[in-house]
């Protein structure tokens, strides 16, 4: 049972075909990289996952059985996917700490005491390591700590299926590192995880497995070490 | 004093905004026991709580949820309409004479829709269901649909246009081109006398500030939070499983409820009301007078709104000619130095010459300046 | 003999051509008589008039005209001539010779019965010989009121040698109404088929006024006649006002084409819109009108082509400002779209008032030069009018020109370049602030000169502007951000469907319902016609 199942989906901007007849299958426990050349349709998959752009055809199940190909993003969001996106989506009106308390209440409706919100943010922020930035305006924050922020911020929702898109553009070694540390400490059998990211080393410490996309179809599927010495794999990123 | 009044997490200005609106309302309870001020001056301060209570409807959905209407007339124009068949109605059911309105409709009577709009609270309720649903309607259809930014605004701005059409053909019902004047009573006191305006005008910098405290309320706490969320990206508050567009239709009737309510102050006040408070320039220049006071705060509307309008009622009498010109200026100016409006006059000019020489005047503070 | 036999055969062929000489004296004779042998000169009189010569003509008018105003002298003895008074002594009518003296008698009085018939006579004559226009279309409203009475061949032969056009196609279509209700059944059914050809309302009134006539009901042919007529007609008809709508729409359509195109150019650009764009056209119109001054009093000969000597004017002046609005404030607010708003509201503001305080607020007097005035009948009622057909024609070269150089000048593929992709544009090396300020001039530019398109047509005051605005941003939402193809369809679609609407409703049920229609469409498709959908940035 695929705790996220795209299933023969195909995107169309006007006559440009972004995504052909694309399926992947992603399982609990499991990082899965997804890397490709620019124009691949990367970001575009987690678009029609997170509900952004409705696919032409196909769908996409969660957890084996429910189908949110044509939900909004409100209604993804709620059933367990949370998703950070490519240019660091924070709230610059907020201090961090609020902007991951919204992350963790999710919903119009008050759902928890305030204070309880508000522990959960801070260890959260702990955890990405910005616990001392906790009472900051977001919009202060470099490029890396809104990276962080955001992770902390979809993690608020305790994700079945988290979606970082890019999770270390812009970053510097350093923060490379530390991010990948990050994202293996979220590896849970309860959860399922998609990187998508160009930087093949980041993606090769992290990722159980990796998808290569060209073109919005699957090149290959496998290992890192797989995809390394594929043909077709090496073709598109060096032969051109 | 606008830096303190303007202060802005701090509540000194909140405060010292209440406070002024208490002394005001002292002054008017003087004026009922016959030392205060004059009734012109009386009329002028009711009229301009009235408008400040309409900039504060605006400023909740533009300066917090990023979203600018350009049509908040209509919702005004609801209130006011509302209001005068109230006034029109009462007249006749306390003197008995037939109001000059309906002669010049060539009616006997009042129509059927009409029944009850005598009793005050009736109308009251008429016109914020009416706003309401209105409001509930254009908001939704539009959020749903991801309208927003230049459409949005374009879109209400088109609504008001229409709604003015509408009104000003006679066989609308509501008097045309002429609209409602000739209200002779208001809950049982003599329009025009000292006392009525007293009355009116006190209402209004009450109502003023039970608008100001409530929506101050709001932005504050966890709703006000999520609301400055939506305005700074709202797909990403989407993707975390809030419904946004639940967020904006529901501030977006509470800010047409507030404009209703606005309007419903103002017509008494002015003593009639046509289908030129319907006109988009009206709409147009309450954004204007949230921006020359600060978008994004409640208190900065109130005193855009006060400003603008008394600087207005003056030259209207000064040099009728100069107003549209010192408006366009004030426009630019603001566009373009004071992208917070009143709020960095309040930082001072050295911090402001400085952030123009780092960052170029069309970002000046990319926090604020938003969409 | 020969003489004799050459008088005979002229006599003939005088005959055959229809112009045998009046016998003058019998004719005066008739007249003196009394009722019944006056009333029969009269009659053959005027059954001859057609073909009479012009000495005969002039003779008869002489003859009649003396008799209505009572200076005609019929002789006592039956010897002496019939004479006519004149301002000194008389003449002798028969031979236009001056007479000695009065002859003893006395003037004839027209009885009653009579009257009618002779005022009948005076107008066929006068319609046939009287030198001045005015006199003869006098004449013949007066034999209209009675036309059954008046022979066919009198109209005929008026019209024939009538030479003012109007009152000739009057005098058929007199003519046809004569025989229309004459008693000849095929000349009735040849007058409907006549009557048809002109294909209007007021033809179809007639037509079916037909249908009450006793031959109607007794005369197959005649009915058979008049249905074909009145269906032929009213096909006409309602192919014309389909056509007249659609015309009618075609050309509020170009207005909103010209007004909306520079904004969708600017919108597709900069994401700003330019609440004072209806100013532009507003200035456009007033450049127009200087020019229209300044022709009168420098060039008054070259008046009448103010419209296309405005041109550059009414263009560069626009754009200028529009250059200069871009440079000075629309470059600040990129990011700020909503608040780009506001300043180009003061914008327009700012020009409303400076034109009202420079011109005044009344509408200018623009001059219809000769090549705008008037249409031409296509079909039924649908007149193809040239104010209406120059705005149109104008919108098409504006139109091939925009598209020029949108897809065909480097200036042009710069804005595409940076209407799709601001920043990839500046890495290339196009000077992106540039590109912005020749766009923005480009758009303005194009307001004014709908602007001059308009001026003939369209009340010319410093408000002019303040209509156009929403419908034209209706056009741009519609359309598609940036499209011309899309600008062009979505303003002929809401321009017919004004046009369809207004008749039905009015025209605020109409702005109400095509803003209802936009609001539904945006559900359906909230980026337009022509935009391509593109993934989150």
């Amino acid at each position: 049972m695929s705790a996220l199942l795209i299933d023969d989906i195909s995107v169309e901007f006007g006559r440009f075909r972004a995504i052909d007849r694309l399926s992947l299958a992603i399982d609990y426990g499991e990082i899965r990289g997804v890397i490709g050349p620019n124009g691949a349709g990367k970001t575009t998959v987690l678009d029609v996952v997170s509900g952004i752009t409705r696919p032409k055809a196909g769908r996409v199940v969660l957890d084996g059985g429910l189908e949110i190909t044509r939900a909004s993003e409100t209604l993804i969001a709620r059933s367990g996917v949370r998703r950070k996106f490519q240019k660091p989506s924070v709230f610059d009106a907020l201090t961090a700490a609020e902007n991951v308390a919204v992350g963790v209440e999710g919903r119009l409706r008050r759902t928890a005491p305030a204070a309880e919100v508000r522990r959960r943010a801070l260890d959260l922020l702990d955890a990405v390591g910005l616990a001392d930035e906790a009472d900051r305006q977001a919009g202060e924050f470099s490029h890396g700590q809104k990276q962080w922020l955001e992770i902390a911020m979809v993690l608020g929702g305790d994700p079945k299926v988290l979606l970082l898109d890019e999770p270390v553009a812009g970053l510097s070694d350093e923060e490379t590192e530390k991010t990948a540390a990050l994202v293996r400490s979220l590896k849970r059998p309860d959860r399922a995880i998609v990187v998508v990211e160009h930087d093949m080393g980041f993606v090769e410490t992290i990722a159980d497995r990796v998808t290569v996309l060209h073109e919005g179809r699957t090149l290959f599927e496998g290992s890192m070490a797989g995809a390394r010495a594929d043909a077709r794999v090496i073709e598109v990123y060096l032969g051109r | 004093m606008i830096r303190s009044l303007l202060g802005s997490s701090g509540g000194t200005g909140f405060s010292l905004t209440l406070a002024a609106l208490a002394v005001t309302a002292a002054l008017l309870v003087a004026t009922l026991a016959g030392v205060g001020p004059s009734g012109f001056l009386v009329n002028i301060i009711g009229q301009l709580a009235a408008f400040a209570l309409l900039a504060l409807a605006l400023d909740l959905i533009w300066g917090y949820l990023g979203i600018l209407s350009l049509g908040h007339g209509l919702f005004f124009a609801i209130g006011g309409y509302v209001m005068a068949m109230h006034l029109l109605m009462h007249s006749f059911e306390t003197t008995g004479t037939v109001p000059d309105f309906m002669q010049f409709m060539g009616w006997k009577e009042f129509p059927a829709y009409w029944a009850g709009l005598g009793v005050f609270p009736y109308a009251l309720a008429v016109a914020l269901v009416l706003a309401g649903v209105v409001a509930l309607v254009t908001g939704w259809v539009s959020f749903r649909s991801r309208v927003g930014g230049v459409y949005f605004a374009i879109i209400t701005q088109a609504l008001v246009y229409a709604a003015m059409l509408l009104m000003f053909r006679n066989d609308t019902g509501f008097g045309g081109n002429n609209g409602m004047t000739g209200f002779s009573v208001i809950f049982g006191l003599r329009m025009g006398t000292e006392t009525a305006s007293a009355v009116l005008a006190l209402a209004s910098v009450v109502v003023l500030a039970l608008g100001l405290v409530a929506t101050r309320a709001l932005v504050s706490g966890r709703l006000g939070r999520l609301m400055l969320a939506t305005r700074d990206d709202e797909v990403r508050l989407r993707s975390l499983g809030y419904d946004t567009i639940v967020l904006k239709t529901g501030v977006w009737v509470v800010s047409a409820l507030l404009a209703a309510i606005a309007g419903m102050l103002y017509v008494p006040q002015v003593g009639i009301v046509n289908p030129r408070i319907l006109s988009p320039e009206l709409s147009l220049e309450i954004a204007v007078w949230v921006a020359i006071g600060g978008r994004g705060h409640l208190v900065g509307a109130v005193i855009g709104a006060v400003l603008v309008n008394a600087l207005k009622f003056w030259l209207s009498f000064a040099a009728p000619d100069v107003w549209p010109f010192i408006l366009s200026a004030l426009i630019v100016l603001v566009v373009l130095v004071f992208p917070n409006g009143l709020l960095d006059l309040s930082r001072g000019f050295g911090a402001l010459k400085a952030r123009m020489r780092r960052e170029g005047v069309a970002s000046l503070d990319p926090r604020r300046a938003g969409p | 003999m020969l003489r004799i036999a050459a008088v005979l055969i002229g006599l003939i062929f005088a005959t055959a051509a229809g112009a045998a000489p009046l016998e003058r004296d019998p004719t005066l004779r008739g007249l003196c008589g009394n009722a019944a042998a006056s009333g029969e000169a009269a009659d053959r009189l005027l059954s001859a008039t057609p073909t009479l010569s012009p000495d005969d003509l002039a003779f008869a008018d002489a003859a009649i005209g003396g008799l209505l105003s009572k200076k005609l002298v019929c002789p006592a003895a039956p010897t002496d001539p019939v004479a006519l008074k004149a301002d000194t002594g008389a003449v002798d009518l028969a031979t236009g010779a001056p007479l000695a003296a009065l002859p003893k008698g006395k003037a004839p009085v027209v009885s009653l019965k009579n009257r009618a018939k002779f005022e009948r006579l005076a107008a066929a004559l006068a319609l046939l010989a009287a030198p001045n226009a005015a006199a003869r279309a006098a004449a013949l409203e007066v034999l209209a009121k009675s036309a059954a009475d008046v022979p066919a061949d009198l109209f005929a032969a008026a019209a024939g040698r009538e030479p003012d056009p109007a009152l000739a196609a009057r005098i058929s279509s007199v003519a046809d109404l004569a025989s229309l209700y004459g008693t000849d059944i095929d000349k009735r059914v040849a007058a409907v088929a006549r009557l048809a050809e002109g294909e209007n309302r007021r033809v179809l009134t007639e037509i079916e006024a037909l249908r009450a006539d006793p031959a109607y009901a007794s005369e197959p042919a005649f009915a058979a006649a008049v249905d074909a007529a009145a269906a032929k007609v009213s096909g006409a008809i309602a192919i014309g006002n389909a056509a007249a709508t659609l015309y009618n729409g075609l050309s509020f359509a170009s207005i909103l084409f010209m007004a909306s195109i520079g904004l969708a150019i600017i919108f597709g650009l900069m994401g700003v819109i330019n609440l004072a764009q209806g100013e532009f056209i507003m200035i456009g119109a007033y450049v127009t009108y200087v020019v229209q001054e300044g022709l009168r009093a420098l060039l008054p000969g070259l008046l009448d082509w103010y419209l296309v000597i405005a041109i550059p004017f009414a263009f560069l002046v626009t754009a200028l400002i529009g250059i200069a609005l871009e440079a000075s404030l629309i470059r600040h607010l990129y990011r700020r779209p909503l608040m780009s708003l506001l300043a180009t509201w003061a914008v327009s503001l700012f020009l409303i008032n400076l034109v009202r305080v420079g011109f005044g607020t009344q509408n200018l007097q623009m001059e219809t030069p000769f090549y705008i005035t008037g249409g031409i009948a296509i079909v039924g009622d649908f007149i193809m009018t040239w104010n209406r057909l120059f705005a149109i024609g104008f919108a098409a070269l504006t139109l091939a020109g925009t598209w020029f150089l949108i897809r065909r000048s480097g200036i042009g593929l710069d804005i595409r370049a940076v209407t799709q992709n601001r920043d990839m544009a500046g890495c290339i090396g196009i000077p992106t602030r540039r590109v912005d300020m020749l766009a923005f001039g480009f758009g303005s530019g194009l307001a004014g000169l709908a602007g001059l398109a308009l001026s003939p047509i369209y009340n010319v005051n410093p408000q002019m502007g303040t209509n156009f605005i929403i419908d034209s941003f209706m056009v741009v939402v519609l359309g598609g951000v940036g499209s011309i193809a899309g600008t062009v369809i979505a303003a002929l679609g809401i321009g017919q469907i004004n046009v369809l609407i207004e008749p039905i409703w009015g025209a605020v049920a109409a702005k109400v319902i095509v803003l209802a229609l936009i609001i539904a469409f945006l559900q359906w498709r909230p980026e337009g016609f022509f935009t391509v959908a593109g993934r989150r940035k």
